[in-house]
């Protein structure tokens, strides 16, 4: 459904986004990840049409945005970051206007927009857009990246200034949209939040994806080469282990923590056995998405210096 | 097209129901309706004058038109409404243009507005449409109000009178026209309103008040002084002249005023102000249209196609770089 090739802008020379080659099925939600300034709102302006890339293409839906930014933009709904409008028109004003631009008649956009206010919650909110706080904003934004009943979705930075309700109310949206068959691309640089709604992940740093895949498949890529912590508890106290892929070890009376290249638990467990000492617990402490991604973030910091 | 159409719509609904557009409308009417009310009342003096040498001329039985007094006209009425134009219309535009698309960007609406299926062009165009609009309007409402005060005073303008009144309403809008396409071009190019605002007011002081004044002194130095007689003085002084000595002397007199002219002329064209007041002094000319001293409206227009010319120009001018500018934009 969305599919960019070797897609490229540049900013004074400097690239913003670099060779970026992405295909998301339809009805995937795909979460799009990393730092803030990494290129993911460039991204989504180049798919939504907004910016013209430096080189490279996109489509959506097969139809090449660059050539019929028309075409696409009627099929897609885009959630700005920090949706603005115009702060002298109620919601339903603003809606109204955009509306127009699908040719709806005024019964067809007085049922849609009736509908989409209810959903957002603010069917009953009479103040100026003007006068909304930035949550509402967010809310009337989504209300609006829907008014055409989308076939892809573009959220850029969606829950950033929601409460914990209303994130969790995004969820629920998210999750009924999706169910509907709409493709969903979704920008955050909330690690929580991409992870919790998302089926699909792309990392991004300094423009270039680092990863991409469903969280499996990326703790695996970002994290094959990290170290693996092994916590062990014993009955008496623990002798040292030798293992040529131990890079630490701390040994405190009858517990311990080696820090190993790979996993030589079935290593440690036959030297304790053939010790005779009884071992009350062993495991593996795998470091957290977070972390992975954290200093996948790095790593591609680096490489890209 | 459907796109276009609905910005220019919202465009112009949202001008004519700001504060901005009735503060600086109400302002515009008021003084154009006072200097109307006395351009009236000199108006009725005049007719009455008229009609006194009209009945003195009858009963003394000269009857050639040698000795008929010309009939006012209700022109110089519609003049006082002009005068107030190149200031309040001009703000009027400019309050229109300057925040057009710093504004937008500022709100974080142009990218709402850009999500949804208009090409860039419809924006652009849409804006200036309404704008356009709105400023049309206001017009059209000064001169349904002047009309009202002619009737209430039951004064009718004759078929020559309406159509110069009607020109006068185009050249108005055509004028108005060249500060808001000065607006929309520093709203397009400028990062914020206030920026927009400086740039937009700073165009206007220099057309406005710059050119005008600065450009008569530009005149005076590129051409000089009026030539004088050969032995230095002036021709206004009595000095007696050969017939040879008054030919030359008429020559280089004439020559000098042709070349001020055209000088003035090129200044006009870039000043829309200059321009205006050219046209307009024409249109509505102070003195009768059916009388001696002024042309008709036709052989007027023919003396002004170049300064009409130029209004027309002008704002095509800066609307152009803020089309270009605007269409090549990344919006971020």
């Amino acid at each position: 459904m969305i599919k960019t090739e070797n897609l490229t802008k540049e900013y004074n020379g400097s690239k913003a986004v670099d060779g970026l080659n992405l295909e998301i099925a339809e009805g995937e939600i795909f979460g799009f990840l990393g730092p803030n300034g990494a290129g993911k709102s460039t991204t989504i302006l180049m798919l939504v049409g907004m910016i013209e890339p430096t080189e490279g293409r996109c489509t959506i839906n097969g139809i090449d945005v660059m050539r019929n930014p028309f075409e696409v933009k009627r099929i897609i709904g885009y959630l700005p970051e920090n949706a603005g409008f115009y702060g002298h028109k109620t919601a339903t004003q603003n809606l109204d206007y955009f509306a127009r631009f699908y040719g709806m008649n005024t019964e067809e956009r007085n049922k849609r927009i009736q509908e989409l206010l209810e959903l957002v919650h603010l069917e009953d909110v009479k103040q100026k857009a003007g006068e909304y706080s930035k949550g509402m904003l967010q809310r009337l934004g989504f209300a609006q990246a829907l008014l055409n009943d989308p076939k892809v979705l573009f959220l850029d930075e969606p829950t950033a200034n929601l409460d914990p309700e209303g994130v969790i109310e995004f969820r629920n949206w998210i999750k009924r949209l999706s169910e509907e068959g709409k493709t969903i691309f979704l920008s955050s640089h909330i690690l929580a939040e991409v992870s919790r709604t998302c089926k699909t992940i792309g990392i991004i740093t300094k423009g270039k994806m680092v990863a991409k895949g469903n969280l499996d498949e990326i703790r695996a890529k970002l994290g094959q080469d990290k170290t693996i912590n092994i916590i062990i508890e014993t009955a008496g106290a623990i002798p040292e282990f030798h293992h040529h892929d131990i890079m630490r070890a701390e040994y405190d009376g009858n517990k311990a923590q080696i820090c190993a290249k790979s996993d030589i638990r079935d290593e440690i467990s036959d030297y304790l056995f053939k010790s005779g000492i009884r071992i009350r617990g062993m495991r593996v402490e795998t470091p957290s998405l977070e972390d992975i991604y954290l200093e996948g973030v790095n790593v591609k910091d680096e490489w890209t210096a | 097209m459907n796109g276009l159409l609905n910005v220019a719509r919202e465009e112009f609904f949202d001008h004519i129901t700001s504060k901005k557009f009735l503060i600086i409308l109400g302002l515009f009417l008021i003084i154009s309706m006072m200097a109307m009310s006395e351009g009236i009342e000199k108006y009725n003096d005049r007719l009455e004058n008229y009609n006194e040498r009209l009945t003195h001329v009858k009963e003394s039985g000269m009857p050639s038109a040698r000795f008929m007094p010309e009939k006012p006209s209700i022109l110089p009425v519609f003049r006082a409404m002009s005068s107030q134009l190149p200031l309040l219309g001009a703000i009027l535009a400019l309050s229109l243009g300057f925040d057009l698309i710093t504004r937008e960007r500022e709100s974080g609406s142009l990218k709402s507005l850009l999500a949804h299926p208009i090409f860039r062009d419809g924006i652009i165009n849409g804006k200036a449409l309404g704008g356009i609009a709105a400023l049309a309007l206001a017009i059209f409402i000064a001169l349904l109000i002047s009309f009202a005060m002619l009737l209430i005073f039951s004064i009718v303008p004759t078929a020559d009178e309406l159509g110069r009144i009607l020109l006068f309403g185009a050249i108005a809008v055509l004028f108005l026209l060249s500060f808001f396409s000065i607006a929309l071009m520093a709203s397009t190019v400028s990062e914020n309103s206030g920026k927009s605002f400086l740039y937009a007011f700073l165009i206007f002081l220099i057309l406005s008040i710059f050119m005008p004044v600065f450009g008569g002194m530009v005149t005076d130095r590129v051409i000089g002084e009026p030539p004088g007689f050969n032995s230095g003085h002036l021709a206004s002084e009595s000095v007696q002249l050969g017939a040879e000595e008054r030919r030359d002397y008429d020559q280089a007199r004439s020559a000098y005023w042709e070349k001020r002219h055209a000088v003035d002329d090129v200044i006009n064209l870039v000043t829309p102000v200059n321009s205006y007041n050219k046209i307009i002094s024409e249109v509505l000319p102070y003195a009768s249209s059916s009388g001696t001293t002024s042309l008709s409206l036709k052989e007027g227009l023919g003396k002004i196609w170049a300064n009409i010319l130029a209004l027309l120009i002008f704002p095509t001018v800066f609307f152009a770089i803020a089309y270009v500018k605007f269409m090549r934009e990344d919006v971020r």
